[in-house]
């Protein structure tokens, strides 16, 4: 498995003024293989987010080698888009503009923007709601502009930082079954943040854990669930004892 | 049927409250004329509502007020559109560029809190006593707020939408058009709210010190005439337009940002 995505002794820590620092990762290794679908899942402030933001170019690690495609990462850049937890949607540009959001500052020409976002809200469900503002949507239609903004720049890597976290079970659920859609037709390689074990199992190849502050991969399991993935498979046994393996990793990093 | 019953009460409050302002507006001026059955009255020193009314016909029908008004308001569009183009951007840089904003912040809030007019005759002898030196002391009154507001805009940025521009490839230059701009707008249009009544301020103060013509220089001639109706005439005139600019603006805010709505 050649890693289109590698992390290597990523260290990171917070320096904020007048207050200790923060070590978020800790000698962090992570690997992605193209097209494939990880999930990180870890207790709360162990860096997973943090490693998103440093894959998305916003931090600088302090030391560690990251390799995307075999290149060192350098700042953000068009082959890699991020889905926010609270959704990031400019409240006053519509549904289509915001989806044009990256294409505009590539330069892409008007007609062409419209063009992709028309296909992306088809895509993402949201045809008919090209001309809404994101305070006319739900939570989970503003997570479909969202993905659709991300994918809009058609990057080889969706980053989504716990995207489902601000959203109810029900809706949840279904966008967990529509994001698996979508990835089976954009083909991207994606790299999930959750808290949610049962999410991290359905969705994804992989379910790395980590430990807690300073975050480091303590764990990889590989979910041999086949694909597509059904909602059903979320009650067979195979997936029960996944999930309380995963459990059992995780729940020594959970400080109350 | 419940839409109705929720609805109804909520317009007919609305509708009452214009109602009652209404009639308190009414009552002052009922008041003003009646109060001179028991006070003497004497033209020279104040005037009622009755002798205003006659004196703005009068100044209507001469066509003095609209070539006044028409005089004024080139200095205070100019000086109120100048103070749009350097406060906002000036305000935007402060807010977002922290260093720049802390070394401007107290020599602004010095000029913002102290009475400005007083230079008024210091700017006559230096920029004259037409329309550049009316329009500098607009521009001077006005300025302010709109640095104010627009630098609390830039503070209250959603810091996530700055992260979204970025990650997407976004440079500084993105950011100000795409996000900082967009998000101070409506501050903007708060601050002009006061900003339209300091640069009434700056118009009518700058044609008292000195100036041939204009709404400001008719008010302090029709005084020294002891033209006391026609004074008042002007000066209800100056309020009834500071009142439909502001309250206009407030009108073209719930149009102009429709994203706002329901927020």
């Amino acid at each position: 498995m050649a890693a289109y995505i590698q992390a290597r002794n990523v260290n990171l820590t917070f320096r904020p003024p007048n207050r200790a620092p923060v070590r978020a990762l800790g000698n962090f290794d992570i690997d992605v293989a193209e097209g494939e679908f990880v999930s990180i899942v870890g207790p709360s402030g162990c860096g997973k987010s943090t490693f998103l933001n440093i894959l998305l170019g916003l931090i600088k690690p302090d030391s560690g080698d990251i390799l995307m495609h075999g290149k060192k990462l350098s700042g953000p850049g068009t082959d890699r888009a991020m889905v926010f937890q609270d959704f990031g949607l400019l409240p006053w540009r519509t549904v289509e503009h915001n989806i044009e959001l990256g294409l505009e500052l590539k330069k892409v020409p008007a007609a062409k923007r419209r063009a992709i976002a028309a296909r992306l809200s088809a895509l993402v469900g949201l045809a008919g709601f090209e001309h809404h503002y994101p305070h006319e949507l739900s939570g989970g239609m503003k997570q479909r502009v969202g993905l659709a903004r991300a994918l809009a720049t058609d990057p080889d890597v969706l980053l989504m930082d716990e995207p489902f976290a601000a959203l109810d079970a029900q809706t949840r659920d279904l966008m967990q079954v529509e994001l698996l859609r979508v990835w089976r037709e954009a083909k991207k390689t994606v790299l999930f943040v959750t808290h949610q074990i049962d999410e991290a199992i359905y969705l994804s190849d992989r379910v790395m854990v980590m430990s807690k502050r300073p975050g480091r991969a303590k764990k990889t399991f590989a979910i041999d669930l086949p694909r597509p993935r059904e909602y059903e498979m979320r009650v067979t046994p195979q997936f029960n004892e996944l999930k309380l393996e995963i459990w059992n990793t995780l729940k020594d990093e959970i400080v109350v | 049927m419940t839409e109705q019953t929720v609805i109804q009460p909520r317009l007919m409050g609305r509708y009452r409250n214009v109602v009652l302002g209404a009639l308190a507006v009414v009552l002052f001026f009922a008041a003003w004329q009646a109060i001179f059955l028991v006070v003497p009255f004497n033209p020279l020193f104040i005037s009622k509502p009755s002798l205003i009314a006659a004196g703005f016909v009068d100044l209507v029908a001469s066509g003095e007020l609209f070539d006044d008004l028409a005089v004024s308001a080139v200095p205070f569009f100019l000086g109120l559109g100048a103070a749009v183009v350097v406060g906002v951007p000036l305000g935007i840089v402060m807010g977002w560029r922290v260093r720049i904003g802390y070394a401007l912040d107290p020599l602004m809030t010095i000029f913002y809190a102290s009475p400005l007019v007083a230079l008024a005759p210091l700017l006559v002898i230096f920029f004259g006593v037409g329309l550049p030196g009316k329009t500098i002391i607009v521009f001077s009154l006005a300025v302010f707020p709109f640095i104010f507001n627009a630098c609390a805009g830039v503070r209250a940025v959603d810091r996530r939408l700055i992260d979204v521009v970025r990650s997407l490839g976004g440079g500084e230059w993105d950011l100000y058009r795409k996000v900082l701009l967009p998000s101070v707008l409506p501050f903007v249009v708060a601050g002009a709210r006061i900003a339209i009544g300091r640069a009434l301020i700056g118009v009518l103060v700058g044609e008292f010190f000195a100036a041939s013509e204009g709404i400001g220089f008719a008010i302090s001639r029709f005084g020294d005439l002891f033209a006391i109706d026609k004074m008042f005439a002007c000066i209800l005139t100056v309020m009834v337009i500071a009142v439909v600019l502001t309250e206009g603006i407030r009108f073209a805010e719930r149009s102009a940002f429709p994203w706002r709505r329901g927020q």
